[in-house]
């Protein structure tokens, strides 16, 4: 989150990336298992920066030419240095008669693909409140970002919504996997048996109720409200939105630096309409796991 | 019957206007002008690799843990 918001709000580095280069956004966790061609291809290429393959995280930022040379490597989202790294790269890349890798069969562990006949659905986060005020910039960072993610829905369940009933299964995912404080780094989702409540009912194309999610330990939790309309025409939803708003507390060992006690927390939910690429990306929650994910 | 009044009011004053759905559902879209966005990302590397080799230009993986484009 901190990356989109400082080394690719540069609008030096920006425009590198528009004119020179060809720039792909992947979840390394994947593509440093995956054994197919995709995932051969980026071991390739991070096997010959500092961070090997079969050692841990290789997340970072690479450049690379289009048979796999390795050309750069970068961690740090100071922008200086990205631009740095990526003026170097320019200077020693030298084009390449290069054929496309067949895509061949992919490893189906990694395969992520929306539900055919189902839905996808934006989901946005954000802290409304309870940061200490800071002149820091990354604090700053943090304390005004939207998570982001998406909500995949089954087809089954679609068929449902657009004839006027949430699904148990729907309800359920998007408690445990959507209702999260995604806005700082990878959140915990939440178990099922950490669903206190979840009154909600649709009528009348209006979905309302309340939500009341917790660990055992009480050390985190959710409780909130929900509103939101649902549309559809000729069997399918035309109108996902809906908005979840409460007071969130507690953080994760990859999302610390949540305000103190209890704060505003909202998500919203909106139809995914294809037009953006992050409409592609798998929900966070289905990774390592689809099938839990998606039941 | 006060009463019933009373705890209908306290729970209709708890659950989310229309008005707040409103606004917080457009604060909490994504802006279309983020300079982030306007760079062509694509999500595949071998789409990636295929569109280098047709352009000449170098790759840049954008590479986390967690989606860069979603939930990181």
């Amino acid at each position: 989150m901190l990356d989109r918001a400082s080394t690719f709000s540069d609008p030096r580095v920006v425009k590198l990336l528009k004119t020179k280069f060809i720039p792909v956004a992947i979840d390394q966790a994947y593509q440093r298992r995956q054994q197919d061609a995709e995932g051969r291809f980026y071991q390739k290429i991070a096997n010959q920066g500092p961070r090997k393959v079969g050692r841990g995280t290789t997340q970072g930022l690479y450049v690379a030419t289009a048979d796999g040379r390795f050309l750069g490597f970068n961690n740090n989202r100071g922008p200086d240095r990205v631009q740095r790294m990526l003026h170097q790269a320019l200077v020693d890349f030298r084009p390449v008669d290069v054929r496309p890798i067949p895509r061949g069969k992919p490893d189906a562990k990694y395969v992520r693909i929306p539900p055919e006949g189902g839905l996808v659905i934006r989901v946005t986060s954000k802290v409304l409140g309870g940061y200490a005020e800071t002149d820091d910039k990354w604090r700053l960072m943090f304390q005004q970002s939207l998570g982001r993610d998406n909500l995949w829905v089954r087809r089954d369940e679609h068929q449902a919504l657009a004839g006027g009933r949430l699904q148990e299964s729907l309800k359920q995912r998007l408690a445990r996997f959507h209702l999260i404080d995604n806005t700082r780094g990878e959140p915990p989702m939440w178990k099922a048996e950490e669903i206190r409540r979840f009154d909600v009912s649709l009528k009348g194309g209006q979905l309302r109720g309340t939500v009341h999610l917790q660990t055992a330990s009480g050390d985190r939790g959710y409780q909130a409200d929900l509103l939101g309309f649902v549309e559809s025409k000729d069997g399918r939803v035309t109108r996902f939105d809906v908005v979840v708003k409460g007071m969130f507390w507690g953080h994760g060992q990859y999302s610390a630096g949540a305000p103190k006690g209890r704060f505003p927390f909202a998500v919203a939910f909106t139809l995914a309409t294809g037009t953006d690429v992050a409409d592609k990306v798998p929900p966070q929650g289905s990774r390592g796991w689809l099938d839990g994910y998606i039941r | 019957m006060k009463l019933m009044l009373l705890v209908f009011a306290v729970f209709a004053a708890e659950s989310l206007p229309v008005s707040e759905f409103r606004t917080l559902h457009r604060q909490l879209q994504p802006r279309q002008d983020e300079a982030w966005r306007t760079i062509p990302w694509k999500v595949s590397l071998l789409e990636a690799q295929r569109a280098a080799a047709r352009e000449k230009k170098p790759i840049f993986v954008w590479a986390m843990d967690g989606h860069p484009l979603g939930c990181t």
